[in-house]
Parts: C-alpha cells; sequence; structure tokens
C-alpha cells in the first residue's frame, strides 16, 4: 500500500554547492521553475514550497501563492534532508494527505550523488504519479545549472507561465 | 509479472546529436566507460554491447529503430550468470525535442518480477546518463568509472 518514486542523478559538483542549490531561495529560483522554499530548516520547522512571485495563473497574479506545505522531518546538511509535503492547490492531491520527500548526497569524488525519493503509504497516488513527470526535469535544470552555468529552457515550461500549476494538474 | 526502469533525462542537445551520442562507438565510449554498442541499426540487426577490453557484455537484436526518435534493443546480459538465466529484457530509448532541450526516456523491462538485471541495471542507467548528460552539454564526461565498476562487478574477471 504505497507509491514511491526515486530519482538519482550524478552532478559535477561538491555537496555544499548542490546543498546550497537545494534549500537557498536564490537558487532554487533558478532552477525550479522560480519557485522556492520558505523554511527556517530545523527538524520540527515548518517548510513551504512558494511559487514564483510573478506566476499568472488563469490570467491572475498569483503572489506568493503557496504551492505545497509541510514540515521539516529530518536536516543533515550537506548530506541528508527529510521533508513531510503535501500539496496545497490541486484539491484531489492535497486530498491525498502528507508525502515524504528524502534526499540523500553522497560524494563521489569531484562529483555529487543526489538521490530524491518522494513517497506515500498510499496506492496509485496522483500526488507521485505528478512528482514522477516533474522531477525528472527540475533535476535535470538542476544539474545543468551546477554544471554550465544556466539552467535548461525547456520549452514547456516557459513558453506558458501558467505551467508549474497546470504541469500538476495535467500530470 | 514484471519488473520495469524507467529513467527521463533533459539535456540541452539536438535529437540528431543525441542520436550519434547513443549509436556511435567513437562517442558512446566517451561517456560509457568506454563501452560501445556493436551493430548495422537496422530492424532484425544483432547487437552487442562491447567492453573496452573487447569482451561482449551484452547481446540482443535491434527491435525498432526510427533514427533520432526511437530505438528498440533486445537485450541480454552475458556476464553475470543470474542476469542472463533470465533471459532477453527489452529496452527502449524514446526522444522528443523541446526547443533547445532534448528529452530522453530509458524504460528497461522484463517480464519477471524482481528480475536482478533490472536491480542491476536501475542502478547503471542514472550513472550512464548522467554521464551522457554531462558529456553533451559541457563536453566532458563525470569519469564515475570506479564506482561503476564496484557496484556491477569487474567485467574483466567474469
Amino acid at each position: 500500500m504505497s507509491s514511491r518514486f526515486v530519482y538519482v542523478t550524478y552532478i559535477r559538483t561538491t555537496p555544499a554547492k548542490l546543498w546550497d542549490a537545494l534549500t537557498k531561495p536564490e537558487f532554487t529560483r533558478q532552477w525550479w521553475h522560480g519557485m522556492h522554499h520558505e523554511s527556517d530548516w530545523q527538524v520540527g520547522s515548518t517548510w513551504r514550497m512558494m511559487f514564483p512571485e510573478d506566476l499568472v495563473h488563469h490570467g491572475q497574479k498569483v503572489n506568493g501563492r503557496v504551492c505545497d506545505t509541510g514540515e521539516i522531518l529530518a536536516i543533515e546538511p550537506p548530506t541528508r534532508l527529510v521533508l513531510k509535503w503535501r500539496n496545497e492547490f490541486r484539491a484531489d492531491l492535497k486530498a491525498e494527505g502528507y508525502t515524504r520527500c528524502t534526499f540523500e548526497i553522497v560524494a563521489h569524488g569531484e562529483v555529487a550523488e543526489l538521490k530524491v525519493t518522494h513517497e506515500i503509504d498510499l496506492d496509485h497516488s496522483k500526488f507521485i504519479e505528478g512528482a514522477s513527470n516533474a522531477w525528472p526535469e527540475v533535476l535535470s535544470n538542476l544539474k545543468s545549472l551546477l554544471e554550465t552555468g544556466k539552467p535548461l529552457n525547456i520549452d514547456v515550461a516557459h513558453q506558458q507561465p501558467v505551467e508549474v500549476g497546470e504541469r500538476a494538474r495535467v500530470a | 509479472m514484471s519488473s520495469r526502469f524507467v529513467y527521463v533525462t533533459y539535456i540541452r542537445t539536438t535529437p540528431a546529436k543525441l542520436w550519434e551520442a547513443l549509436t556511435k562507438p567513437e562517442f558512446t565510449r566517451q561517456y560509457w566507460y568506454g563501452l560501445h554498442q556493436e551493430s548495422d541499426w537496422q530492424v532484425g540487426s544483432s547487437w552487442r554491447l562491447i567492453f573496452p577490453d573487447g569482451r561482449v557484455g551484452d547481446t540482443g537484436e535491434v527491435l525498432e529503430i526510427e533514427a533520432e526518435k526511437r530505438l528498440v534493443i533486445k537485450w541480454r546480459n552475458e556476464f553475470m550468470p543470474e542476469a542472463k538465466a533470465e533471459g532477453f529484457t527489452r529496452c527502449t530509448f524514446e526522444i522528443t525535442a523541446h526547443g533547445d532541450v532534448t528529452e530522453l526516456r530509458v524504460v528497461h523491462e522484463i517480464d519477471l518480477d524482481r528480475s536482478k538485471m533490472i536491480e542491476t541495471v536501475s542502478n547503471g542507467w542514472p550513472k550512464v546518463l548522467s554521464e551522457l548528460k554531462s558529456f553533451l552539454e559541457t563536453g566532458k564526461p563525470l569519469n564515475l568509472e570506479t564506482g561503476y565498476r564496484s557496484k556491477v562487478g569487474e567485467p574483466a574477471r567474469v
């Protein structure tokens, strides 16, 4: 009785830089479609994923709109982060309740391995299905940003500013 | 009754360059730990994955091929007895252009529960495809070879 998505990527970077890219808003915005986390990164602290300030969704600006909410379950910079994570903008996803997302970082010489596991104790979770489509693209951006200095400019994401919301709706 | 590994990566490159990197030995060797594929890339042709020292890692057949878009390979491991005993897997590469970015989707599967081969490739593909993305975007691979060998097993000894 569970749904689970696992993705591993290897990035030419250090665990410290990867940790910064994952947790600092000014970095996260560059590879996560303008989104950023809001948290003080302590165990038990609240965590929120915020839509970009300039996002237009169905013709309306959604300044400061909250995409997902949760809590820091475990944090060990720069090797491990576990988030309790619930979607907030789609009723059917929100109804599934909290998922758990684990980021694990392992150094291999000049390369850092990042493993993302996103799971929920629920069969056929729509949230995990959506996350399974979103993570490969977002993590491809992250790898490109860290290795080349610029994220990918993926058409499907950038031609339509509503994509962050729509993407999850479709997926 | 099946095992399946799916991996999607987005690469700043063209479908043509990605196709070359996937199928031409001189490119493949650069990011796939010196390995290369041997085939004349026609439907029904034999396909082999060759280690740098010439030994055969995997064998199979080209099931479908549509240059720059789709490649399906019938694929059996030849150097891990447990994996070889499972018989043929199927590996599908799908390429989709999104502007200046190309999406590569790799699906490796077999009609068998808890396949050892699929477990092994689930560890191997993220490394090889991370190497491929780095190779195409930065001109050099990651050189994860040591870690790869330690996990998959040293092919030279088998």
